[in-house]
């Protein structure tokens, strides 16, 4: 024991080796630092702002886990473990809210999600370049338009004194409340979001579109193909791979349908069928200060969409194509 | 080429089908121009489609008046104009070090950032932080917590990255120093992308809507769509006379209509602008998949 501790050849190898890697590493960090320090200097201001606005709201949704009270601060709320879910699962309000967020989600999948791609063929009919431009312009138009905007625009439209109601006055019909019925609230919804960003949408489909080899079509014209069959047998299958790669980004947020619209849109007459899970966590958490309960709902929604992201993007793999 | 009789058929239905479409675009916008122009008893009547009845400017004239309406037209002017620099100095200046091969953290640093792109925060620590760094209240709360969209970030760093590294060799012998490199050279390169991306960012900053309503409870500081939705909400905010009291020749309908033209108009007035730029920006984004 004594033999080896005083025997040089072992000590001074041991402790040699592994300080000159290190020291090596971090001479070529210093010598980057050193040669390069603008780059350092101008990246800071950015990683400061993804510190405090990204990294450190992501750590503090500890607080789910705690009974938080703003005058204890983080670090003197007391930890509950996962008091705040069990006490969701339990939760009336929770339940409505949830279903009304999935159900929404789930028709935007259906209706909103092909309809830039509809849309995008059907331009892509359109041989008139002057007739394709102007209504592309036309249709892109209300993706500029903010919520509230385009929320007021709906209200004037519904309402009573609103277009659609005097055309059914003209056709001998009662006017209806749209705005304040339940049952066409999530129609609206779906409408008003295809009316929006349908045009928008169309945009990533339509270079896709540009992007695909003509003499694919030429040969096919050779072949004796119609414009009909072009379409489903080429433009569709080569588009493929876009609307794959659009439906993942889609589904990752697909508990996520925009504050914005849903704020804008909803009346207390529609909490019931409306009330999704950010304006409930605006009006519970911030509202009314229950920030706990409310921040285990938004890692709920994070949990849920990072699965499903994960779920699909395996299925996806298997036809050869996922976003990693 | 020749058309057979079934794709004549549908080249028919496509035209009417889109023109009816497009025109659903723009109509609810004429008829609200319309309305604002119309008298309140015309309005009400529901006899206002796309040409004013009972013309009258009076609406318009009580709109312009409104100073609060003014206050927050102001307020977001301001944002719009501060924050899209501000955002756009600080995307530039976080892209251009995670385009360099010669930065070192710039891959640790790129996947750090890419990750706040998959999981986000939630509303309420986002809304604490925000709070515990003082925003609140105050219309910076309307620029800074936004400061960098990743996804504008990475579509500059992408078009940097194409710039040739010749360019780098050149400066250098010049004597450019990085700072140098970044602004006397790559950000000229760059003006198509940066005016996408500054595009980006100033709608968004014109509509800003939820950091409004999350940090801002002071109505003197909130921007224009802010504002809009407080007169749709009580609309009695709409004038500042008592229509109930005295003869006027406009109410709420015209108001309103009135109202949402005035934050529309600065959209539709650079809209032919917009359009130059952003089917390239929203292709450029397409990329980066």
């Amino acid at each position: 024991m004594k033999n080896y501790a005083n025997n040089p050849t072992i000590d001074s190898g041991v402790k040699r080796n592994i300080p000159i890697k290190s020291k090596r590493k971090k001479n070529r960090y210093i010598e980057n630092i050193q040669k390069h320090w603008m780059l350092y200097l101008m990246i800071l201001p950015g990683l400061i702002y993804y510190i405090i606005f990204k990294y450190i709201p992501l750590l503090g949704s500890v607080i789910a886990f705690q009974d938080y009270q703003i005058l204890n601060g983080i670090m003197n709320s007391p930890w509950v473990g996962l008091e705040n879910f069990y006490h969701l699962l339990n939760y009336q309000d929770f339940h409505e809210v949830l279903r009304n967020t999935a159900l929404i989600a789930l028709y935007q999948l259906i209706f909103q999600f092909p309809a830039p791609i509809i849309f995008a063929l059907l331009f892509n009919e359109i041989r008139l370049m002057i007739a394709k431009k102007t209504i592309q312009s036309l249709f892109y138009l209300p993706h500029f338009l903010s919520w509230v905007i385009v929320g007021g625009i709906v209200f004037e439209l519904l309402s009573t004194e609103g277009v659609i109601n005097a055309f059914r006055e003209i056709l001998g019909y009662e006017p209806i409340l749209f705005m304040q019925e339940k049952e066409y609230f999530r129609t609206i919804v779906v409408f008003s979001g295809i009316w929006k960003e349908v045009g928008w949408g169309t945009i990533i489909y339509l270079a896709a579109i540009t992007a695909i080899n003509p003499s694919l079509y030429e040969a096919a014209v050779i072949d004796g193909a119609n414009r009909w069959k072009q379409t489903i047998h080429i433009t569709l299958p080569l588009l493929f791979p876009t609307i794959l790669i659009l439906f993942l980004l889609n589904i990752g947020n697909f508990l996520e349908l925009g504050f914005d619209q849903i704020f804008n849109l909803l009346t207390p007459m529609t909490y019931s069928v409306g009330d999704i899970i950010e304006t409930y966590v605006y009006r519970a958490g911030i509202l009314q200060g229950q920030y706990s309960l409310t921040t285990a709902i938004g890692l709920f929604q994070s949990v849920i969409g990072f699965a499903l992201l994960w779920i699909f993007n395996r299925l996806a793999r298997k036809t050869g194509q996922g976003l990693w | 080429m020749r058309m057979s009789i079934g794709e004549r058929c549908f080249q028919v239905f496509n035209y009417s089908f889109l023109i009816i479409a497009a025109a659903t675009m723009i109509a609810p916008l004429l008829q609200l121009l319309a309305v604002s122009f119309s008298s309140p008893v015309a309005a009400d009547a529901k006899k206002v489609f796309l040409l004013p009845v009972d013309f009258t400017v009076d609406t318009w004239v009580h709109i312009l008046q409104n100073d609060v309406l003014w206050r927050s037209f102001f307020v977001t002017v301001f944002i719009t104009v501060v924050g899209t620099f501000l955002s756009m100095l600080f995307s530039v200046l976080t892209a251009f070090p995670l385009s360099r091969k010669d930065f070192l953290l710039r891959k640790p640093i790129m996947f750090a950032i890419v990750i706040t792109m998959i999981f986000n925060a939630p509303m309420i620590p986002f809304f604490l932080t925000v709070r515990e760094v003082g925003l609140m209240d105050s219309v910076w709360a309307l620029i800074i917590p936004g400061l960098i969209s990743t996804f504008n970030m990475v579509i500059i760093r992408t078009f940097f990255m194409g710039i040739p590294s010749d360019l780098d060799d050149a400066a250098k012998i010049d004597g450019c120093n990085e700072f140098g490199l970044l602004f006397r050279i790559y950000l000229p390169l760059s003006k198509p992308v940066l005016a996408t991306i500054g595009l980006f960012y100033a709608v968004g900053l014109w509509n800003t809507f939820k950091t409004a309503v999350l940090f801002v409870r002071n109505p003197d500081l909130w921007p224009l769509q802010m504002r809009l939705r407080s007169f749709f909400v009580s609309e009695e905010q709409l004038s500042t006379v008592d229509l109930l009291v005295g003869d006027y020749d406009f109410n709420t309908t015209t108001l309103k209509a009135a109202t949402i033209i005035f934050a529309t108009i600065p959209i539709v007035i650079v809209y032919p602008y917009l359009q130059k730029y952003f089917v390239k920006g929203a292709v450029l984004g397409s990329l980066k998949e």
